[in-house]
């Protein structure tokens, strides 16, 4: 084969190549974790959160304790591809946007888990914090992947 | 010891104030698990070895944390909060801090 | 209840990417028009005298031979601007070519001189770097890589590698171009030096058993730089005739100077 052929299709095949399988895994993954967290959060409807400094004025408490919970999700190749794209255009970065509801939201349900397994009734005070996790291998700038770290006070109420 | 990120224990009053009490810790994985993160990094999925990382390094801030408290006389803690940063490949530090107190 | 889940945007990421592809690969292209454009006007600023001060103090690049530089100006009389700049050298390479720097400075492998044939063989090798420095071709060349390089640099980040990929597509063309018009201008001189243009693509005939690898190649023409080398020759015979300039004749052999070793 003529050698500049070669090349050329080595040089776009490969990335491309990756592209694709990011995007397919990638996808795949997202889904099935969606569907995961609608599910939980359908379960774990009994446990309130409120974000409020405060319980509300009437409620009698008899035990707290600080609930967290928290997740690291991995960037793919493709959402990467995509948000550096963008980093040209400007615009919402709508790869980034599914990773940080997703990573949000299991915080939040494993928090709750948590309150549920201590037996408690609501959490209040919640507070959410999201970080950049470097990434490892390679001099990449960008992400290999974001924490979130939700956690609370999780409170039992008196039994009247 | 009780813990709360609360500014009081829902509840209980406060009787006296000790100041503030930190935890930190700076935790890193072994290699292996890093090649998993890169693969991971293709793929996309949730990173389970970091996620168990920084839950153990959050029970470990917080234990230095409560150990302070301890040694200043308290019975809780309120007001706590985290922060996660990432110093460098494949390691990160958490610090946990709030206010020790003593409660009814 | 869960509140509506509105913090994802709805576009699909597969149409993302077409959008973000292909408007990346646009300002590629534009950037190349744009760079392309403004090199030209630059070019046809710079008067060659000017050029060839800029670029003529460089040291001479290999061995010189007078017997080359006989025929480089023999040649370069019969062609437009002054042949006092030129100057040939000889490089110590194992591959035949020959190139044309910025200021008027040719060069000519060891190799190519073993190789050729006839004077007239050389005459138009010659001759097509000398059809590179009458259309200013080097100096295009200098000027459209730094820009090129100077834009994609201040994009910054592997984006830009689509748009390079685009941009490179777009330079190629011009490239063969710019050879086709090299060739036409090496077939006139040759013929106007020995009245007929019998050996002068033999060069260009001996180059496609180095490349004979596989039929595939045909079809990758397009890819090239350098226009497939029967289709060089092709056009160069189709010229030839166009203008009645015989195809035969008798080949002056090497000068003394550059026989052999």
């Amino acid at each position: 084969m003529d050698p500049e052929l070669v090349e050329s299709v080595f040089n776009l095949g490969v990335p491309a190549f990756l592209l694709a399988l990011g995007y397919v895994a990638g996808s795949m993954a997202e889904k099935s974790h969606y569907k995961s967290i609608r599910l939980r959060e359908l379960r774990l409807r009994r446990m309130p959160t409120t974000n409020l400094r405060r319980p509300p004025v009437h409620w009698r408490i008899e035990k707290v304790a600080l609930v967290s919970g928290s997740t690291v999700i991995s960037v793919d190749y493709f959402k990467r591809f995509l948000a550096q794209l963008r980093g040209f255009i400007g615009g919402r970065v709508r790869a980034y946007e599914s990773l940080l509801d997703r990573a949000r939201r299991e915080a939040v349900l494993r928090m709750k888990e948590e309150a549920v397994k201590g037996g408690f009734d609501a959490v209040i005070n919640v507070r959410l914090e999201s970080s950049n996790i470097a990434a490892p291998l390679r001099n990449d700038r960008g992400t290999a992947g974001v924490e979130v770290l939700a956690f609370g006070t999780a409170v039992k109420l008196a039994r009247a | 010891m009780i813990l709360s990120n609360t500014e009081e224990v829902p509840g209980r009053a406060i009787r006296e104030f000790y100041g503030v009490v930190t935890g930190s810790t700076v935790r890193s994985k072994h290699f292996g698990k890093d090649l998993l993160a890169g693969l991971k990094n293709l793929v996309g999925g949730e990173l389970k070895g970091y996620t168990e990382l920084l839950v153990e390094a959050r029970k470990e801030a917080m234990e230095r944390m409560i150990e302070q408290a301890k040694s200043l006389g308290a019975n809780a803690v309120v007001n706590i909060r985290f922060a996660t940063s990432s110093v460098a490949q494949g390691a990160a530090e958490l610090f946990a801090y709030g206010t020790a107190v003593r409660v009814d | 209840m869960e509140p509506l889940e509105n913090n994802v945007s709805p576009e699909h990421p597969l149409a993302e990417l077409a959008t973000l592809v292909l408007g990346i690969a646009l300002i590629g292209l534009a950037l190349l028009a744009v760079a392309a454009l403004a090199v030209e006007g630059a070019v046809r600023w710079l008067p060659v005298e000017l050029e060839q001060r800029i670029f003529g103090g460089v040291p001479e690049p290999g061995a010189s031979a007078p017997a080359l530089d006989a025929l480089l100006q023999r040649l370069a009389r019969h062609g437009p601007g002054e042949p006092s700049g030129l100057r040939v050298a000889i490089l110590e390479a194992d591959v035949p070519n020959a190139f044309a720097l910025p200021g008027g400075q040719l060069l000519v492998t060891r190799a190519l001189l073993e190789q050729a044939g006839s004077e007239n063989e050389l005459a138009f090798v010659l001759g097509h770097e000398l059809g590179h420095v009458a259309g200013r071709d080097p100096l295009r060349a200098l000027g459209r890589g730094l820009l090129v390089s100077l834009v994609l640099g201040a994009l910054g980040a592997e984006g830009a590698s689509v748009a390079a990929s685009a941009a490179e597509l777009g330079e190629r063309s011009f490239s063969r171009e710019q050879e086709s018009a090299a060739d036409r201008f090496a077939l006139a001189l040759v013929a106007r030096e020995y009245g007929h243009v019998a050996g002068a693509a033999d060069f260009l005939r001996r180059l496609p058993d180095a490349e004979e690898a596989n039929a595939a190649t045909q079809a990758a023409s397009w890819l090239a730089t350098h226009p497939r080398s029967h289709a060089r020759v092709a056009e160069l015979e189709r010229l030839a005739e166009s203008h009645a300039w015989s195809t035969h004749g008798e080949l002056t052999p090497l000068p003394a100077g550059l026989r052999g070793e």
